[in-house]
């Protein structure tokens, strides 16, 4: 146990030093995050306060819309506890620095790994715990359930987090054990990813929307009956969905005792399984995660090709610059398999277009559809400020800190910064415009709305674009382990309400020509001179407006990145 | 030649570098010595631009770094402590990207460069691999050719023999020698001593952040008031500032006995 807290001791002190050495300005952040949490929280709750007083009007079928609620809301946090753990587990069993130090100290693998497994848990958990507070006190709003609620709640959430860990970690383990050392963290990513992607789809291609409406169902009876379909009694959630709905209801089923014993039972098995399965397979997988990485390079020429293509009209530095950028890209897997997790969000924001049922609406079908068209606009603005952060506001950090051979080169930070621009601002380009104009086809949106939402979208992506790259510059990470933490840091987050900000500030200032132009094409009626002016300034604003967006953030970032050759 | 002027660097309130102010030669070779924390890889990441300094000026070739650091640059080849380099490029590949930097066209003679930079620093069977698989040693004599592929006139280079095994170091060694004969002029930090007395024609010794001794190895010698290696004579010359400080000093052997 004194070798368990010892070994835990240093991630405390860490982060207790973090808090006590904060001074002023390193304040900030954590206030700002703390600020945004809190009101994200409270949206959750009122949202969430909402829907199931919404529910409880439903006669019938309410409290079982709302219980299926609540098992699917456990069944999600639970599916991404587990996938936190996974991709955590890697990292602090298998991959941090400090662990060679680890384990080549006295201490036996079993402690070492219980110590390992907990930082898992904690790093893992704490945010999506976090985040079910809300969901779970609406409940507790709506529904005024004892005190017992509140205190199942707590322990089944701290049993629900030890399971999902314990899954993850197993998972991790038996994983690395079984590929080559040199494959096992692009194996797991690539799984997890396709195992989110292929969830994903089929839950999105399953229609759920028709389970909030009855009129699809054969009769209301045969809908009833679905919902009273009970989900796997073998899952966790599902047991601790009952134990709580119990308390919710106010009913004593009898049940109770007996779930909360299997839902503990089962999460001390785990840790206790665990820690017996570490004693056989940790080191072994720990020693070949060090081995090293020699990769077989499959489609060189196809890559070179590209290359060749791509780099062609660009001088010799910044020609280097992309090609460099497209190897690693291509070579690192915890880079491209996000392309998988880009595909199935564009596939889908797709597919919901196609399945709008527009004839439903109560509004005039051609109003509906231009409306829309000029709406998906700004949704079409977040996906790609969804993609930028992911690949554009991370591209100045993926130099990680190979930085400094950039930094001692003759090549000016300026010139390096809008060579990242342009390379991005192609396929950014592109997939905007796809998004575009695919799903305007499907809206059958008239062609003024068609040229109008390219244009703005085509001048839109060079905002988004500039934001990523500007702020990527401004908050850089060079020493990351890993690309992904560094777009939902602190940067990615204010970079991601920026581009939100500047998307739909283009959209508002578009919105009042837009209303004017269509409607008096509909009726026929002539625009007025003030109605001109008025048009023209706002198409002149977004123009201003977007002309600011590209250049701002770069010339801000340039400033941000020769600041911090000040140093500390 | 290498002049640095009154140059500086306040973190916060520590001074790393206070006021130092050098001369160097082209064809020098000059070694920069110093105890650790004394301020030499600050000195050396400002002269390679990748640190700022708060003030006073590096004169690189005639060309101020503050002023004109594109061409200052060019003239460089710096060799950092820590090899940190693309891991997902080949080492082939990695040459070529840092040869594009320097305005280097990608042609056969490039090439041609690029492979007997690889074979002089043993790495030519190496050059298709990817870089996260070669060791430390490897990876510090692939930084060693990316710094001399466009042929720099400066070279920069801190603590050079890291990682290197004997074989290595020796060539490392003779490689900087021959670079210096012709005409290049050669800056490096190092803590050994030996490999300062064998390569360097001239010694800068600092500490706290400011010069405290300059001069060949046999001046050093004479000012520290030692007959014995170079060794004694940086142990004395530092020493006094030492004990000002309270840090600990030769004497901390018997102390720690009874530990």
């Amino acid at each position: 146990m004194g070798h368990l807290i010892l070994l835990l001791r240093p991630g405390f002190l860490g982060f207790k030093n973090r808090l006590s050495r904060a001074h002023g300005s390193g304040f900030k952040k954590p206030a700002f995050m703390g600020v945004l949490g809190l009101v994200f929280g409270l949206v959750l709750f009122v949202l969430s306060s909402r829907v199931l007083v919404y529910f409880q009007s439903v006669e019938m079928i309410g409290d079982l819309l709302a219980k299926e609620l609540l098992s699917m809301v456990f069944l999600t946090f639970f599916s991404l506890l587990i996938f936190s753990n996974i991709i955590t587990a890697l990292s602090t069993l298998y991959l941090s620095k400090d662990l060679e130090f680890c384990h080549s100290v006295p201490v036996s693998v079993e402690v070492l790994f219980a110590a390992r497994a907990f930082s898992t848990f904690l790093n893992s958990s704490w945010m999506a715990l976090i985040f079910a507070v809300p969901i779970l006190g609406a409940y507790g709003y709506v529904y005024a359930p004892g005190v017992g609620f509140y205190l199942n709640l707590l322990h089944l959430m701290l049993a629900l987090g030890l399971i999902a860990s314990g899954l993850g970690i197993l998972l991790t383990m038996i994983l690395v054990h079984i590929f080559p050392a040199q494959r096992t963290r692009d194996v797991i990513l690539l799984l997890s990813i396709l195992m989110v992607v292929g969830l994903y789809l089929l839950f999105r291609f399953l229609r759920p929307e028709r389970l909030v409406d009855p009129e699809t169902a054969l009769s209301v009876m045969h809908y009833v009956s679905a919902l009273k379909t009970p989900d796997s009694p073998y899952l966790p959630t599902h047991w601790i969905t009952e134990i709580l709905w119990g308390c919710l209801e106010g009913s004593e089923r009898g049940g109770e005792v007996f779930y909360v014993l299997l839902t503990w039972s089962t999460a001390l098995a785990l840790l206790v399984f665990n820690i017996w399965t570490a004693s056989f397979i940790y080191f072994g997988g720990f020693s070949k995660a060090q081995e090293a990485k020699k990769r077989l390079m499959g489609g060189k020429r196809v890559l070179e090709l590209l290359i060749r293509v791509v780099t062609k009209p660009f001088k010799a530095d910044l020609s280097v610059m992309m090609a460099k950028d497209m190897r690693v890209f291509f070579r690192d897997n915890t880079q491209w398999s996000q392309l998988l997790l880009l595909s199935a969000l564009v596939v889908v924001y797709v597919y919901n277009f196609k399945v709008l049922p527009l004839e439903k609406s109560p509004l005039p079908l051609d109003f509906l559809q231009n409306g829309l068209a000029f709406l998906n606009m700004g949704l079409a603005g977040f996906v790609l400020a969804a993609v930028g952060v992911r690949f554009v506001f991370t591209a100045v950090s993926a130099e990680g800190e190979a930085f400094w051979i950039l930094r001692s080169s003759p090549m000016r930070l300026k010139r390096y910064l809008w060579g990242k621009h342009f390379f991005f601002l192609v396929p950014m380009l592109f997939l905007g415009l796809v998004l575009i104009v695919v799903t305007n086809n499907f809206l059958e949106a008239t062609r003024f709305m068609m040229l109008l939402s390219s244009g703005t979208m085509f001048l839109m992506v060079a905002g988004i674009v500039s934001l990523g790259i500007g702020f990527g510059a401004m908050y850089p990470r060079f020493d990351h382990e890993n690309i992904g933490q560094v777009a939902t840091g602190f940067g990615g987050l204010l970079y991601m309400m920026v581009s939100a900000l500047f998307i739909g500030a283009v959209v508002v200032l578009e919105a009042g020509p837009v209303y004017l132009l269509f409607m008096s094409e509909m009726k026929g009626r002539p625009i007025s001179t003030l109605e001109r002016i008025y048009m023209i300034s706002s198409f002149s604003g977004v123009l201003v407006l977007i002309s600011a967006a590209v250049l701002k953030p770069m010339s801000m970032g340039l400033k941000a990145l020769e600041e911090t050759r000040k140093g500390q | 030649m290498i002049e640095l002027i009154n140059l500086s660097k306040r973190y916060k309130s520590l001074r790393a570098v206070d006021g130092i102010n050098l001369e160097i030669k082209q064809g020098a070779r000059f070694g920069f010595l110093g105890p650790n924390g004394a301020g030499k890889t600050t000195t050396i990441k400002m002269m390679a631009g990748v640190l700022m300094p708060t003030d006073g000026r590096i004169i690189i070739n005639g060309h101020d770094l503050a002023k004109d650091p594109v061409a200052a640059k060019q003239c460089v080849g710096f060799i950092p402590d820590r090899p940190f380099l693309y891991e997902k490029l080949t080492g082939l590949e990695f040459l070529h990207f840092i040869a594009g930097l320097y305005g280097l066209n990608n042609n056969g003679k490039l090439n041609h460069r690029i492979n007997d930079l690889l074979d002089l620093f043993g790495l030519g069977r190496w050059g298709e691999e990817l870089i996260e698989g070669y060791s430390h040693g490897m990876k510090q004599r692939l930084v060693m050719c990316g710094a001399l592929v466009h042929r720099p006139k400066v070279l920069i280079v801190d603590e050079p023999m890291v990682g290197l095994d004997p074989r290595g170091a020796r060539l490392v060694k003779n490689i900087f020698k021959e670079q210096v004969e012709n005409g290049v002029t050669l800056f490096m930090s190092t803590h050994s001593l030996d490999v300062a007395q064998e390569i360097c024609d001239e010694i800068a010794i600092i500490q706290g952040g400011r010069l405290i001794a300059q001069g060949t190895g046999e001046s050093l010698r004479r000012k520290a008031g030692v007959d014995g290696n170079l060794e004694e004579a940086f142990l004395r010359l530092t020493e006094e500032k030492e004990d000002l400080h309270g840090s600990p000093d030769s004497s901390v052997a018997p102390r720690l006995s009874g530990v």
